[in-house]
């Protein structure tokens, strides 16, 4: 079983373009302190990232889970958000249902969640419409890049 | 942890402990302890903001002179194009050409070609590339340490393609042994340099494999000399002078501006510089933004090279000549084309090793071990003022917290949670005061 070592939680504000990043910095913050392989650190960033901006984008606020044991990288996003209809359609590359305004900006290129399923050692997600989604992530300690 | 060759030494006895270089440091790599500055050399990456910062003057740049250079037997200057822009309109690059060499160079190698060839080198890889965007330039060695040391999950976006400078060394050897017969290690490549962190990039390339070139010598080394040479030459030296080299308007517009690269166009690239500057964007590029630019072409320095503290002019006068200059030469040059279309279909560009992160006090310990750390050292921070006064000798209130929690520093070290720790620090720096009164009287 493995042991959990450090665990942390990040609000997360919908809508706050200005502040969208925060919480994958932070992440990457404790990662780099505790020293672990660069390449973790960036598939860990990479989810945390895709994972706020979903929040930012789309939702009114959700809350970001950090969980650090010896063996893993746990990352809990759940949102109070629209939900999604269809989570195979959601998670094909380049579906979005983003904005003109999100892709100005620079987001919503459809990229989010497949992304996140590419980067992590296993991926959940559930989501209920007019409820909210909540996504699971791990990248394990000893996965390769 | 390896030892390292650094751009800068602290000398403990001019040292007046007045916490300046300690808190201009973009890595907190200084602390300053019983009122002397101390370098943690794992840290530094050889910028030089600490020596420029310095009110005592007591940090000094590692530079070469031309005595460690004279034991070889043909030596070949390679200038920096920043060595253009430095001198009054009068003076040409052959001028300067020539007064290289009367410094006591055989040769002048100017890496017009060079350049061209490390500019397709990196369109082409860009094209190719199937990694995460941006990658990054790896001209300014103060961005390699830097990335290596701060961002150590970037490292592989920094480009795989040696610098024209390295180029320039490896061809210029190839060259010379053979039109003159020599063996190639008789042969050395000086780069003649705008900024300490070149010097330390061919004393220890952070690649880890061995420099093409042998050495350096500053821009302001070798300034005056040319300007006393030069004021005496006739055309026919000149022209004697110009022999072998290019000086197209490549060269001076790398200098004059990093924009405009004519390869480069084509790919979403943007120019940054000045350390803080590129900390914003680095940072906001492990946070997952800037994700549509390709390649970023960064440098420690405001401006570039030619704001490199080795330069003699100031940046934007540099700038203005270096522009002046470029009115003058020809827009392109054919033979320069031919040599570019040659080699580049024959040479390997790739950097001779890969850049891996720093092993950094992070490292330290089994994973229990630091992630017990970062939790103490969340817990000190909670009993600090946060007013980042440096008064502790450590930059910040967070950097503190991080040394105690390594066991590098005492809590009883901030004068908030010490009397004792304020009287130390009265009797240390009265004893200095004193001490420079005296000097002075």
């Amino acid at each position: 079983m493995a042991e959990e070592l450090l665990r942390k939680t990040f609000e997360i504000r919908g809508r706050d373009f200005d502040k969208a990043g925060e919480t994958a910095g932070g992440i990457k913050e404790i990662l780099t302190e505790i020293g672990v392989g660069s390449s973790l650190i960036h598939r860990a960033v990479v989810i945390a990232f895709e994972a706020e901006m979903n929040v930012v984008m789309y939702a009114a606020e959700g809350t970001f889970t950090f969980v650090f044991t010896d063996e893993e990288i746990k990352l809990e996003i759940a949102d109070k958000g629209p939900g999604i209809e269809d989570l195979d359609l959601a998670l094909t590359e380049g579906f979005t249902t983003a904005t003109d305004k999100m892709r100005e900006m620079g987001f919503g290129f459809g990229m989010g969640l497949p992304n996140i399923k590419k980067n992590a050692d296993v991926f959940n997600i559930e989501s209920e419409v007019g409820a909210g989604t909540t996504v699971s992530a791990t990248v394990r300690l000893d996965s390769s890049a | 942890m390896p030892e390292r060759t650094h751009g800068f030494k602290i000398d403990e006895e001019i040292c007046d402990g007045r916490l300046a270089c300690m808190r201009a440091c973009p890595t907190h790599a200084i602390r300053v302890k019983d009122g002397k500055a101390k370098l943690l050399p794992e840290l530094c990456i050889d910028c030089g903001l600490c020596l420029s910062v310095c009110p005592s003057s007591a940090i000094k740049a590692t530079t070469q002179s031309f005595a460690e250079i004279d034991k070889f037997k043909y030596k070949v200057a390679v200038p920096c194009p920043t060595l253009l822009g430095q001198f009054p309109p009068e003076i040409s690059p052959a001028h300067i050409a020539v007064g290289l060499r009367s410094l006591g160079f055989d040769a002048v190698w100017d890496f017009a070609v060079e350049l061209a060839l490390v500019e397709r080198a990196i369109a082409d890889y860009i094209e190719k590339w199937q990694g995460p965007f941006p990658l990054i330039s790896v001209y300014c060695p103060v961005i390699v340490r830097l990335v290596q040391v701060l961002y150590p999950s970037m490292v592989d976006q920094l480009i795989h393609i040696q610098t024209p400078r390295e180029l320039a060394g490896r061809e210029l050897k190839q060259r010379y042994s053979q039109e003159l017969g020599i063996e190639q290690g008789d042969i050395a490549a000086i780069y003649i340099t705008p900024c300490q962190a070149k010097t330390i990039s061919i004393l220890e390339p952070a690649e880890g494999a061995r420099s093409n070139l042998d050495g350096a010598l500053g821009i302001s080394d070798v300034y005056n000399e040319i300007l006393a040479v030069t004021s005496t030459l006739g055309e026919e030296e000149l022209q004697a002078g110009l022999m072998g080299l290019f000086y197209s308007t490549d060269v001076a517009r790398w200098s004059a501006s990093r924009a405009e690269r004519r390869d480069r166009r084509q790919h979403r690239c943007m120019s940054v510089t000045g350390l803080p500057n590129v900390i914003q964007v680095f940072d906001d590029i492990e946070k997952g933004k800037l994700r549509n630019i390709e390649y970023l072409d960064c440098y420690g320095c405001w401006g570039g090279c030619i704001g490199g503290n080795l330069a003699v002019d100031n940046l934007y006068v540099t700038l203005s000549k270096l522009h002046r200059l470029l009115s003058g030469l020809p827009q392109s040059n054919p033979q320069l084309e031919a040599e570019v279309e040659r080699r580049y279909a024959t040479e390997d560009f790739s950097l001779k090793g890969r850049v891996r992160p720093r092993t950094t006090a992070n490292y330290i310990g089994d994973l229990k071990e630091r992630v017990k750390r970062v939790k103490t050292e969340e817990a000190v921070m909670k009993t600090l003022p946060g007013l980042n006064c440096g008064l502790c000798g450590t930059p910040d209130c967070k950097t503190f917290a991080k040394d105690v929690a390594r066991g590098a520093a005492r809590q009883e070290e901030c004068v908030l949670l010490s009397d004792e720790r304020m009287r130390q620090l009265r009797e240390i720096y009265f004893r200095h005061m004193h001490a420079s009164r005296e000097e002075e009287s």
